[in-house]
């Protein structure tokens, strides 16, 4: 394992940020720390890096303890949300940064230069200022600067969250294709879950400062912990006690289906494809479903038509917080 | 914005150029004008008179002390203040601001009461030390130092703020040391509120009057600064000479400011 934390709290004030937090980010891989805004996982992201430090526990990175190493001497490289470029230096001055500081021969400062700008798709821009670039541009040129120096782990802090949509998806893509090509142990914030599950290896779920499931994009959708997780990852829906995905729920007109809970239908609603229903069951329960066009016209639905919903045959299921707690 | 109606426009102009035409520009053009009365004759006495001479060095010479120190603590405070959390801030954040709203004369007063080398509180230790700091030079530039303390600090904190700390931190995980962070990052990024703040301080310190000539004693050809030339030469009824000493003090204002406004417009390009 390459990166571990171990009991780490972190608190501002009152506010816990991080409470007693451990958890293993495997080398190699791209791993993203997911959850909502003020979760902690940017908190955690900085403790690793060294630019926030931990009121309790321990953070070790490839075998050795960092805990209390300043963050220049971690050799980590991070990439910051509002791109942190040098304003007063040139693309390539930026790149060649942290390798100056090194005080790395010229010409191997240039040449690695070279290559990072040809890998981040930058080439023709090595001579103008940051400010002459797009955002997307200023991210992938703070990459290449994150990477200059060889990192153990590469940190990026929400790297796509100031970039308009289109832009953010194509970063995302390149940035996989980019972990194939240097695969450097490879962390990333981000409270977009399409973003996390189409990017990363692996996935923590962390909120208010706890870590809720790690596993891969796949068992997190498939087998979620808790509510939380799943409600985080996708849509969900309750009936009678369990929560479970809007498209999990199997509708029958007829009273067949086993456990299966009474209802009215309440709206329905065509989008593109799908057709989205509320039911309204006799226990009380708003239940939303999501069929396909084909299977709303087979069972012949409509407002008003009385139906019967039950969970899927291996639909993912959990107890729902709401009647639990 | 809603645009005011054009007579409206043309009257409000009107009152802002009167308005510093009358309190500015017109008084520091006649001073230009008494000085060359007759051509270049009074103004060539005026700098061959060795007491100005010697005024005009020291006060050449304290300004520089003082603009260096200020830049040094200037820019240290600065940062203190915006990048640092500790007890006290908001308090040593008032008193930098203190020569601001104080009196000169007051500031003067302050330091003789603490560093006069017979009754003062810490003056007669240094004294026999071999310090002595008021009618010297020292006191001289304490006292100008004081007078232009929050001119670098108001410039560069603003900057320093706005900035924020995303590129000192991208520095640190890149491996740069705190001193190089400060060299290679920050000091770039705020240079151009330091030079203004240098030259405000400049120019404020060669302008300075009260807390000097408290300070001095203002023995003339020995601690006598140009502003307390002026005002001697005034009283003893050489007006010329006070007048041309006065118009080099308001040349090199005039000029600082310029510099600046030729250098300011490059910064958005940098």
């Amino acid at each position: 394992m390459s990166i571990e934390i171990n009991n780490v709290t972190k608190t501002w004030g009152d506010f816990v940020a991080l409470d007693d937090v451990t958890v293993s980010l495997p080398t190699g891989q791209l791993t993203a720390l997911l959850g909502p805004s003020g979760g902690g996982k940017s908190t955690l992201l900085r403790v690793i890096a060294g630019l926030e430090t931990a009121d309790t526990g321990t953070v070790s990175i490839e075998g050795v303890d960092a805990t209390g190493l300043p963050a220049q001497k971690r050799n980590v490289g991070f990439v910051f949300q509002h791109y942190a470029v040098f304003k007063h230096m040139t693309v390539a001055k930026n790149v060649a940064f942290g390798l100056e500081i090194r005080k790395k021969p010229k010409e191997q400062v240039a040449a690695r230069v070279e290559e990072l700008l040809k890998l981040v798709h930058l080439s023709q821009f090595g001579h103008r200022l940051p400010a002459q670039l797009s955002g997307g541009q200023r991210q992938r040129m703070a990459l290449a600067r994150a990477l200059a120096v060889e990192p153990s782990v590469l940190l990026l802090d929400e790297p796509f969250g100031a970039l308009d949509a289109k832009v953010r998806k194509e970063l995302r893509d390149w940035l996989r294709r980019l972990h194939d090509e240097v695969p450097v142990t490879t962390v990333f914030v981000t409270h977009d879950q399409e973003e996390a599950m189409e990017v990363a290896d692996e996935i923590v779920v962390i909120n208010e400062g706890r870590v809720e499931q790690v596993g891969t994009p796949d068992e997190l959708y498939e087998t979620p912990a808790n509510d939380f997780v799943m409600s985080f990852l996708g849509d969900v829906t309750q009936i009678a006690g369990v929560s479970l995905r809007p498209h999990d729920v199997d509708v029958s007109t007829t009273p067949i289906l086993a456990g299966s809970t009474e209802g009215t239908i309440s709206r329905l609603l065509k989008v593109g494809f799908e057709v989205r229903l509320n039911v309204l069951t006799v226990a009380g329960d708003d239940v939303h479903v999501v069929l396909s066009r084909a299977e709303a016209r087979s069972l012949d639905l409509r407002e008003g038509s009385t139906v019967w919903v039950t969970a899927a045959p291996g639909a993912a299921v959990v107890p729902s917080m709401r009647f639990a707690g | 914005m809603v645009e005011p109606p054009l007579p409206v426009r043309w009257a409000l102009r009107a009152v802002a150029v009167g308005y510093v035409f009358f309190l500015v520009a017109w008084p520091v053009s006649l001073v230009a004008e008494h000085t060359f009365d007759d051509g270049l004759t009074t103004f060539t006495e005026t700098l061959q008179d060795q007491y100005v001479q010697r005024a005009l060095l020291l006060t050449a010479e304290i300004a520089l002390w003082a603009v260096v120190i200020n830049l040094v603590f200037g820019v240290t405070i600065s940062l203190l203040l915006v990048r640092h959390e500790f007890p006290g801030k908001r308090v040593l954040s008032a008193l930098v601001d203190l020569p601001m709203s104080v009196s000169p004369v007051v500031v003067g007063l302050a330091l003789l009461l603490v560093y006069n080398g017979r009754t003062g509180w810490f003056g007669p230790t240094l004294e026999s030390a071999g310090l002595q700091v008021i009618f010297s030079s020292p006191g001289m530039i304490m006292a100008t130092c004081f007078v232009a303390l929050p001119l670098v600090i108001r410039e560069v904190v603003p900057v320093l703020t706005e900035l924020g700390d995303d590129q000192e931190q991208a520095a640190r995980s890149l491996g740069a040391t705190g001193r190089q962070t400060f060299w290679r990052i920050t000091l770039p990024s705020i240079k151009w509120a330091v030079v203004y703040g240098v030259v405000l301080s400049l120019a404020r310190s060669l302008g300075e009057f009260g807390a000097v000539k408290i300070v001095s004693g203002n023995f003339t050809g020995e601690t006598q600064t140009a502003t307390l030339v002026v005002e001697q030469k005034y009283q003893n009824f050489e007006q010329a000479a006070a007048y041309s000493t006065a118009f080099i003090l308001a040349a090199i204002a005039v000029i600082c400011i310029v510099v600046v406004s030729l250098l300011r417009p490059k910064e958005s390009h940098a």
